[in-house]
């Protein structure tokens, strides 16, 4: 005789129990024991996909979206994407880290902004999974001693040395020599960050021909800048140095036709906001001719044309030039962790690490030289490009090797 | 079992809850769990000033980051661990406080123009911070990150475990505070001041005193969340620190829990902390990736609260649990 059985439970309740579960052990920790033998790299890819840095993070999402595929031809590596959003916001960059690793990341990669990317990288050290930035430029990040943390894009220091020496090779190219520059700036984090560098790197750079002669400083949220613009004019300086984001880029230039400026040209050493598409589309031909001196992609390298094919196929009503450099480094970011992936054969987080540390990719995507890490895990030698705004897209005119046009410098309708 | 009795056992196993979790969660359920002791903490400190005594702040983030900043400016410069910097910290937060509470209280500033002068003093703190170069300006300030596998508890340097307890000790604290402060003389007098100020100051309370230390008490309470802030995450940015959304976060916990209650900014932090992580994960969960639907839900969820509990979520569960609300 057997004993009688337990009675079962409905079905839809052992599904619910069997989910409960499963969502349990995910919440507390499942321990990864396959991790190492897995045959796909997840990477874990952190953006601000919403709040105020959202359009940004959206861009760079497309260059991950795109990644996998392009990799798959050039690699042969699988890539799983684990997107998160972290809002803008560094509290949930934090946690958003958390989960990611928890479910499985094998890497991680991101975050477009310092303070949310210092978060992660907390979080990456301490649970001992690469993190690969693709666009931050804190100089501390990388001056931490971090042994899993690594970074494909150049310093602020970087950014305002290159802008300013690319600004000397603009008046080179040009046989232009403009005496006297008025200096305006954003009066935020970002833009007294830079105006500071500029004003630190200024007196090394004995190679360019002119002075500032005013520095001034506004609020990126204000509405009116004709007093900043007025006094800008009666500088008399040859050319304007800017340091701005987008709206003010916007309403300055906006306000320079209004009263009527034209000096010999906008040059931005190291900013956004004028190569944006929103600057095109607002200002029409008044944003022709802008300058921005930023890390940008190589127009002439084989694998950007790969990737912007990529890009046109998932995005067909968007233009390439308007995402290249969020695309390009989120991409070049995902691109190094599959590298390190295919040499290491494993997902190991230390032998990732140790593969990513060994890296050297001649062929990228991004301006400068190939991709190696220093010792410090930071890419060298990552370069700029001197973007002017010509028939209505930003368009590279210097280095001469990865230029597609000419500069035009001073401006067609300057008039001295 | 009386009411009392029913408060001290929930009470009990909310706490074996807490110290228990950490031995059987994963990190990323700690890291949660932190954040929302963290903004219990921050929640219980503005709750002094506007739950218990009325006055209205909305530039917290000025407390959050001057301790922060003090504490983290004397490590990284002279390697003075959190424990002395935390002293500064609340020395600076008081002066904060008393200066603002000065200038309102004296001049008979109140209600939004008290809350807008507390913004405005973020909003400069924030602005004078771009610019003081020692502290790192705008460019921002980072502590050194260790390998951590020991714990540090003198210099604040350990595992997320460490933190997790650190915030558990101080906002069990801060509970402990502050039930002792509404049962006190001042506790008595903030609320007289609360419910109507004119009848409070006819029946011989010094308002000007009893406000300014409400308004200095907060103050310093939220400074020593700054210094735990500081040592947590390692990176202070002005622009982040001391920005407004902080302040507004600051201050959602004790509304949606219960403003004025001792147990409203507890569960207003954990609600709105597991509920914006909720809605991430069924999102992702329904494989819906599209940026800001969260924020959408979010708002909602805060309205339908706001809607149908004005007086916050603690008081309605406190009458169905037969409990007092406070």
């Amino acid at each position: 005789m057997t004993a009688p059985s337990k009675p079962r439970s409905p079905v839809r309740r052992r599904v619910i129990q069997a989910a409960a579960a499963s969502a349990a052990l995910t919440t507390l920790g499942f321990p990864a024991i396959v991790r190492a033998q897995s045959k796909r790299l997840k990477v874990g890819v952190l953006l601000p996909r919403s709040g105020y840095q959202g359009f940004i993070g959206q861009s760079c999402q497309k260059g991950a979206d795109l990644a996998p595929g392009v990799i798959k031809q050039m690699l042969g590596v699988d890539v799983e994407l684990m997107n998160a959003d972290t809002e803008t916001n560094v509290d949930v960059a934090r946690t958003r880290a958390e989960r990611l690793i928890q479910e499985g990341a094998n890497v991680l990669v991101g975050a477009f902004d310092s303070g949310q990317t210092v978060a992660i990288a907390q979080v990456a050290e301490q649970r001992g999974t690469p993190l690969v930035i693709n666009i931050a430029a804190a100089p501390q990040i990388t001056e931490q001693g971090y042994k899993f943390v690594f970074r494909n894009f150049q310093t602020a220091r970087d950014i305002v040395g290159n802008g300013l020496r690319l600004t000397g090779d603009l008046f080179h190219a040009t046989n232009t020599v403009p005496r006297t520059a008025v200096f305006m700036h954003v009066n935020d984090t970002f833009g007294t960050a830079v105006s500071r560098g500029i004003a630190a790197a200024m007196p090394h750079m004995t190679q360019l021909p002119f002075k500032i002669v005013d520095t001034i400083s506004y609020d990126p949220a204000a509405r009116d800048l004709t007093v900043e613009v007025s006094k800008a004019k009666a500088s008399n300086a040859d050319f304007l140095m800017l340091v701005c984001r987008l709206n003010d880029a916007i309403a300055l230039r906006r306000e320079m036709v209004k009263q009527r400026w034209n000096p010999m040209g906008i040059i931005s050493p190291g900013s956004p906001g004028m190569y944006e598409e929103q600057y095109f589309k607002t200002l029409g031909k008044f944003s022709e001719y802008s300058i921005s001196n930023v890390p940008w992609y190589n127009p002439r390298a084989e694998l950007t044309h790969v990737v912007e094919k990529a890009f046109q196929k998932q995005n067909p009503g968007e233009k390439f030039p308007f995402h290249g450099l969020n695309v390009g480094f989120t991409f070049e970011a995902i691109m190094i962790a599959a590298d390190a992936f295919k040499r290491a054969g494993s997902t190991d987080p230390k032998t990732l690490a140790d593969a990513i540390r060994q890296t050297n990719i001649p062929r990228k995507m991004m301006l400068g030289a190939p991709i190696k890490f220093n010792a410090k895990g930071q890419v060298e030698g990552i370069g700029s490009a001197c973007v002017q705004n010509l028939k209505g897209l930003p368009t590279v005119v210097l280095p001469a090797d990865a230029a597609t046009a000419k500069p035009v410098f001073p401006a067609p309708y300057y008039k001295a | 079992m009386s009411a009392q009795r029913r408060a001290q056992v929930l009470l009990a196993i909310l706490a074996v809850a807490l110290i228990v979790l950490p031995f059987v969660s994963g990190s990323y359920v700690l890291s949660v769990a932190t954040l929302i002791l963290f903004f219990a903490f921050t929640g219980q400190a503005w709750n002094v000033m506007m739950g218990f005594a009325g006055q209205l702040s909305l530039g917290h983030s000025l407390y959050v980051g001057l301790g922060a900043y003090a504490a983290a400016g004397l490590f990284f410069h002279y390697g003075i661990g959190p424990w002395a910097g935390v002293w500064l910290a609340i020395a600076l937060c008081v002066v904060a406080g008393a200066v603002i509470g000065f200038l309102a209280f004296r001049f008979g500033i109140s209600g939004v123009y008290f809350a807008l002068l507390t913004i405005a003093f973020a909003e400069f703190t924030r602005i004078g911070f771009d610019h003081i170069t020692w502290l790192g300006g705008a460019a921002g300030l980072f502590i050194k990150v260790e390998q951590r596998d020991t714990w540090d508890l003198l210099n604040l340097r350990g595992t997320p475990k460490m933190f997790y307890f650190v915030m558990l000790a101080l906002a069990a604290g801060a509970f402990a505070f502050c039930t002792w402060l509404l049962r006190s003389r001042a506790g008595y007098y903030w609320q007289a001041i609360r419910e109507d100020e004119d009848a409070a100051q006819a029946l011989g309370i010094n308002t000007f005193r009893w406000k300014m230390l409400a308004v200095v008490i907060s103050a310093a309470m939220t400074g020593v969340a700054g210094v735990f802030y500081a040592f947590y995450y390692n990176n202070l940015f002005p622009e982040q620190t001391y920005h407004i959304s902080r302040s507004i976060e600051i201050i959602l916990g004790p509304i949606i829990g219960g403003l004025g209650t001792l147990f409203g900014p507890i569960l207003g932090a954990a609600v709105l902390t597991i509920l914006a992580d909720s809605i991430t994960e069924i999102m992702a969960a329904a494989g819906i990736e599209v940026p800001g639907v969260k924020q959408v839900f979010y708002g909602l969820c805060l309205l339908v609260v706001i809607m149908f509990l004005p007086n916050g979520i603690w008081p309605a569960i406190a009458r169905r649990l037969g409990l007092k609300d406070k």
